[in-house]
């Protein structure tokens, strides 16, 4: 609809953000000698810069990676799926337990361990995109008209669980002993969650419910249970196959694997490049993947038609719907695809540095989705930016400031950025959604 | 003194490209109900918002009660003296009645925090008079007492939106915007209404807008009908003079209609021509 | 009659629950709890409407939860005791301990269920009275019978006097926020800047040290400013970038707590502030002072029923707060906000301010019980308040019931107890199988595990299953519970979710 009659545009003045500006003057100011202690120290070795610069690189690519995955749920069902990290995170582990199950290393010829590690990263991805799904699928799928903070919180629980269970694989010591004693500790517990599920149906089958005796007898056999259980241990069944997990593979205490050998090269080989900066070849292996995954993935949402759908469903899902897009399916993939992208970068961190930690989804989480925000959320190409930038921005904080300062930088800039421009750098300006 | 409680002027709204609002000149004479009409998607409802602060207006100026209102919050609106109601009812769904009619009431009373925490008498008599209040609305609305204390999304239909103006004139406004009041109801409530509509300008001496649908209320109650389309105002006066305007009868009923003087389809030709019914 | 002995069941199973982790002479505390559960949700809910079928009614489930708990009892000390390594009871002890817990368990049932239908404004005043002397009787029979709980009660009652904080802003405002730790950790550090000599001993002066009394409100009035600073610029922000940007505020509060241990300001190789140690780093900063009040010693760790009392009162000192502003213009408006913030806006709420307030008060309160916290630990301690804190608490809103005070009391007395007490009493009495059966190679690997180890996820679950079976919580706000079952919302509801599309975007909160 052209505009008819040539009105003079008298531009309604808009309010401004006084307090805006004036905060960003006060963190100027405050930050005015840390910003120049930082350029001293630039211009007195300008050497180190390019190379923390190419370590921001090599970061920056693989938070972008993850920035991904939030971008992408984010993009078509608004939802911040906390969990992403912690999906990464097992990436990571899954990588690390394959590895050493496999027991290839550097000594292997290449021309077996290509196609393994291929396989690997089939394998990770395909599990990280599976769980994303099923938390789709268990999690949020139910919740998708409720309120937002609903989703949400679920989504914090989801993130929690993975943890946990990032931390039992880890190798903290599950049990040892006797099963026995383990199924006299969880028996019960099952009896009762059984007792539940049964009243659940017996309350939904009819008005009847539950009788009370029936509480009782699962009760009695519960408790019985327990007891022969306890009794069967104490007067020393010995059937006993201990029971634990993997210990050679993660080790005996440490929160994570570790003592997983060394894929791509040897410690010792020579780096492809020595000056000006120092490039490995696993920074080679982090650009390489990243760049292939994050340009197949473009083309991907871009070029094919169930990209087109999913462009589709982020835009308007109820007009998608109408179109016969399967919506459901859609975002589906979008879970799949994020949990995918999470899984290898999962294998590229665990490639990388040869470890992984239960927390390290929380914070690489926490950062990209601070990439994705900055790039501008739901936007794919932004994220990428985003995570970047990102990634820059933090080896320049580990050099130039310290590096136990650096997620408060990378959060200081997270709240800038959404105080200065809550749609980010390549996003729209959508206004808001109250 | 203006004999003009709103006064519009080259009020232009543009999303992306579309201009939803276009170059729109409007007054709104004190003490009148006058209507804003025109088919689905001409504009109406994005005026009512520019008006209430919800949106901003590209270009264009917009005087209430002398002073411009332009680029306020929706809640500086309110307070100045403009109370709404919206298209598709948007009341607090778990509050009750009563509760809904107190909120509106927000910006009238002065309790603040330290008043609340130690209970002081003028807190408590503010509440216990804006809780007469509320109740007294209701009522005026034809919400009877038995209903105060239910939860607002269990009423009927036809309550809720009568709940919803009287949220709207808790706000105490000068100039009340009803945004399509009658939608869904049927012609028994829609008297009803038509009725508490005039109430609201004879008894309380308020000033009202009314987007509407339905001609026969329209004719019925208006001073003055301005007709939108397309974004563009193509017809403004009395409600006569309207409903025979030849642009207006073609934008209801599309070119060859008004050519030939009837015929078009279904649903807008019933509204039409109930509209020249009367 | 029934529904009663339903009650009575489940009640005897948290008996057991206590009875089978503790031992000794526990059930009097099972007895005590199962006697409010049976009271409260079996007397004074009965379908009977006179006095006598709620006096049965409580009777009737205080007795089979009674039973319950004599024969566990018994069980326990014939099953368990020895193999822990406890001393075994007489059988006397046994049986005269299991009855006097089935006696409290009755009494407390008929008492309650009693007092319900006492005529007009007595009912309430009578259930009050009731519960009052249970909350005055518990420290000391936890004493006398040298259950040890008191110093967790505690800690989980300034939990709650958080949540009842986090459920201003999440269940009354409908923000979400998830680094209410952060404001916890101000309120602490706070008084322990004010009330301990660590400052002065770090910059050789002898520091004013401010009374508890005081330091507790400058703590919630530090917590309420910081929750402005945070909040003013992204309250006005869509819902989910606020829990971000409170998620990544309660990650980095403790990381500069823990950092500031070299502070100082050089600016062009001048020292404006002389390097030093201001936060103690990882060790933190301790003693704090205790609370002086004459009469009462808070400073003897041993018997610390003055801080429970303390606490008690300041509890419900908060409840009465919170119901006033519950009821009022403000209160109306936070709820307003949280239904329809649009339309809240177009009723002349001021959405930043009303939003602001909402989240400065919850972090006052989180700010408070920081320093009473601070105090009754003895030091602020960087560890003790990371992400878990924020979700705990947050996880007792949910629980209980969002919006709803008893729905938060009973979550977060749920989940306190659970972490604090229960699950490392299991971890204890597995080690002690372990300890006891040492020769015993299946016993013995019990002593790795440990249930504590959980804990995240199980947190984690229980939000999960929370939001997918119950998202209204276990004691719901009749309000609550409908608009979070937004499946089974009626079809108008429904529809409007679906016309809102542009009533809904406003330009006038981002610009
Ligand atoms: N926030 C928005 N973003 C983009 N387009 C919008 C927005 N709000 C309204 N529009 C467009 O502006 C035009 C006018 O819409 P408006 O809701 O004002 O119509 P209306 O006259 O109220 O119609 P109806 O009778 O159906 O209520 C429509 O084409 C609509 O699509
Ligand atoms: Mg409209």
């Amino acid at each position: 609809m052209a505009q008819t009659v040539a009105t003079p545009v008298v531009p309604v003045a808009r309010r401004r953000n006084w307090s805006s500006i004036i905060v960003g003057l006060l963190l100027l100011l405050v930050f005015s000698p840390l910003i120049f202690s930082i350029a001293t120290k630039i211009v007195h070795n300008p050497l180190l810069l390019l190379g923390q610069l190419k370590v921001g690189l090599v970061n920056g690519a693989i938070i972008a990676i993850i920035a991904l995955g939030y971008t992408l749920v984010y993009g078509i069902i608004e939802l911040i799926n906390f969990a992403h990290g912690d999906v990464y995170m097992l990436g990571a582990f899954t990588t690390l337990i394959l590895l050493s199950l496999l027991n290839i290393g550097t000594k292997t010829p290449w021309i077996i361990r290509g196609p393994v590690l291929l396989l690997i990263l089939a394998i990770v991805m395909a599990v990280c995109g599976g769980i994303n799904v099923g938390i789709e699928r268990f999690a949020y799928r139910r919740l998708r008209n409720a309120p937002r903070l609903a989703p949400l919180i679920a989504a914090i629980g989801v993130s929690f669980v993975l943890q946990n269970v990032g931390l039992v694989l880890g190798g903290v010591p599950v049990f040892e002993g006797d099963y026995w004693a383990l199924v006299a500790l969880v028996a019960p517990v099952i009896v009762i969650a059984l007792a539940m599920v049964l009243a659940r149906r017996f309350a939904a089958g009819g008005e009847r419910k539950m009788p009370v005796w029936g509480w009782l007898i699962l009760i009695i056999v519960a408790a019985s249970l327990a007891i022969a259980g306890f009794n069967l241990v104490h007067h020393g069944l010995q059937s006993a196959v201990p029971l634990t997990l993997g210990d050679n593979v993660m080790g005996e205490t440490a929160p994570g694997p570790k003592n997983v050998p060394e894929v791509i090269a040897s410690v010792s080989a020579r780096p492809l490049l020595e000056t000006p900066f120092r490039l490995t070849w696993k920074d080679l292996m982090v650009l390489v993947m990243c760049g292939i995954l994050m340009s197949s993935l473009y083309l991907f949402v871009q070029r094919t038609k169930v990209g087109k759908a999913m462009r589709a469903t982020a835009q308007d899902r109820d007009a998608a719907r109408l179109m016969g897009i399967n919506v459901d399916a859609t975002i589906a993939l979008a879970f799949l695809l994020g949990g995918a992208l999470g899984g290898a970068a999962g294998m590229i961190v665990g490639m990388y540095s040869n470890s992984a930690v239960f927390v390290m989804g929380f914070t690489a989480g926490l950062r990209a989705f601070t990439s994705a925000v900055l790039g501008g959320i739901g936007n794919i190409a932004g994220s990428m930016l985003g995570g970047l930038l990102i990634g820059l921005i933090s080896a320049l904080s580990d050099q130039y400031i310290e590096t136990r300062w650096t997620n408060a930088v990378v959060f200081g800039i997270l709240v800038i950025i959404l105080v200065f421009r809550p749609s980010g750098l390549l996003g729209e300006d959508v206004g808001q959604k109250a | 003194m203006a004999t003009n409680i709103l006064e519009a002027q080259g009020i232009v709204k543009q999303f992306g490209g579309l201009t939803a609002v276009n170059n729109v000149d409007f007054v709104i004479p004190k003490g009148t109900i006058c209507s804003l009409i025109g088919p689905n998607g001409a504009g109406k409802t994005t005026f009512f918002n520019m008006i209430t602060g919800l949106y901003v207006p590209t270009s264009g100026s917009m005087i209430f009660d002398d002073q411009s209102i332009v680029g306020l919050k929706p809640d500086q609106v309110t307070a100045r003296g403009v109370g709404r109601t919206f298209q598709n009812i948007r009341l607090f769904a778990n509050m009750t009645a009563l509760e809904n009619v107190l909120v509106g009431q927000h910006a009238r009373l002065k309790a603040n925090l330290l008043g609340i925490l130690l209970q002081t008498r003028a807190v408590k008599a503010e509440e216990e008079r804006a809780r007469l209040r509320a109740i007294e609305l209701l009522e005026f609305v034809g919400l009877g007492r038995q209903r105060v204390d239910e939860m607002s999304k269990n009423l009927p239909y036809g309550d809720q939106r009568r709940l919803e103006i009287a949220r709207a004139l808790a706000t105490n406004p000068k100039l009340l915007l009803l945004d399509e009041p009658t939608a869904g109801m049927n012609p028994h409530e829609t008297d009803a209404l038509t009725r508490l509509m005039r109430q609201i300008r004879d008894e309380l001496g308020i000033t009202v807008l009314l987007i509407e649908h339905d001609m026969k209320v329209v004719m019925g109650i208006s001073e003055k009908v301005t007709v939108l389309d397309h974004g563009g105002k193509i017809a403004e006066g009395l409600p006569e003079v309207v409903r025979s305007n030849e642009q207006v009868i073609e934008a209801y009923l599309g070119k060859g209609a008004a050519a030939q003087g009837k015929g078009g389809g279904g649903v807008r030709k019933a509204v039409v021509q109930s509209a020249e019914g009367r | 009659m029934s529904r009663a002995i339903n009650i009575g069941v489940w009640a005897g199973v948290f008996g057991v629950f206590i009875i089978v982790l503790f031992g000794g002479q526990s059930v009097l505390a099972a007895g005590l709890i199962c006697g409010l559960l049976a009271g409260l949700l079996a007397g004074a809910r009965t379908e009977g409407e006179t006095m006598q079928a709620g006096v049965r009614d409580g009777l009737i489930s205080g007795a089979v939860a009674g039973v319950i708990l004599i024969v566990s009892n018994i069980l326990r000390n014939t099953f368990i005791t020895t193999l822990v390594g406890q001393n075994l009871p007489s059988t006397g002890e046994v049986l005269s301990f299991g009855i006097a817990g089935a006696a409290i368990s009755m009494v407390l049932g008929a008492a309650l269920g009693a007092a319900h239908f006492l005529p007009g404004r007595r009912s309430s005043y009578a259930t009050w009275a009731i519960l009052g002397l249970v909350i005055l009787i518990y420290p000391f029979l936890d004493y006398s019978i040298q259950l040890g709980w008191l110093g967790i009660v505690i800690t989980g009652l300034i939990f709650i006097l958080l949540a009842l904080g986090l459920n201003i802003v999440v269940g009354y405002a409908g923000l979400l926020d998830l680094g209410y730790a952060a404001f916890f950790a101000i309120g602490a550090y706070t008084a322990a800047f004010l009330s301990s000599s660590y400052i002065g001993d770090q910059l050789n002066f002898a520091n004013p040290r401010v009374s508890f009394w005081l330091v507790i409100f400058i703590a919630a009035a530090m917590a309420g400013l910081f929750g402005l600073i945070l909040g003013a610029p992204t309250l006005p922000l869509r819902g989910d970038y606020l829990a971000i940007v409170t998620l990544g505020f309660g990650e980095i509060v403790p990381i500069v707590f823990r950092n500031l241990d070299t502070f100082g300001i050089t600016i062009f190789g001048h020292e404006f502030i002389k390097t030093f140690n201001l936060t103690g780093g990882e060790l933190g900063i301790s003693p704090i002072d205790p609370p002086k009040l004459p009469g009462l010693n808070f400073a003897d760790r041993s018997d610390q029923r003055p801080w429970y009392f303390l606490l008690v009162l300041i509890i419900l000192f908060s409840i009465f707060l919170i119901n006033r502003l519950r009821g009022s213009r403000l209160g109306r408006a936070w709820m307003a906000m949280r239904e329809d913030e649009l339309a809240a806006s177009s009723m002349g709420i001021n959405i930043v301010r009303t939003k602001l307030l909402a989240f400065a008060m919850g972090a006052s309160f989180s700010g408070f019980g920081g320093a009473y916290f601070g105090a009754f630990v003895g030091g602020a301690f960087p560890s003790s308040f990371d992400f878990s804190v924020s979700v705990i608490v947050l996880c007792m809103v949910i629980l209980g019931g969002l919006g709803n005070i008893p729905g938060v009391i009973v979550g977060g007395l749920i989940i306190e107890l659970s972490d604090r007490l229960f699950l490392p009493q299991i971890t204890l009495l597995l080690q002690s199988i372990a300890q006891h059966n040492a020769n015993n190679p299946s016993l013995s690997g019990l002593q790795r595990f440990d249930p504590t180890l959980y804990r995240t996820g199980l947190f984690g679950l229980v939000l999960v299953l929370m939001m997918q079976l119950r998202p209204e919580g276990l004691l719901p706000n009749a309000r609550r519970k409908l608009e979070l079952h937004a499946d089974q919302a009626s079809p108008g509801e429904a529809a409007q979710s679906q016309t809102d599309l542009y009533d809904v975007e406003t330009e006038a909160a981002s610009s």
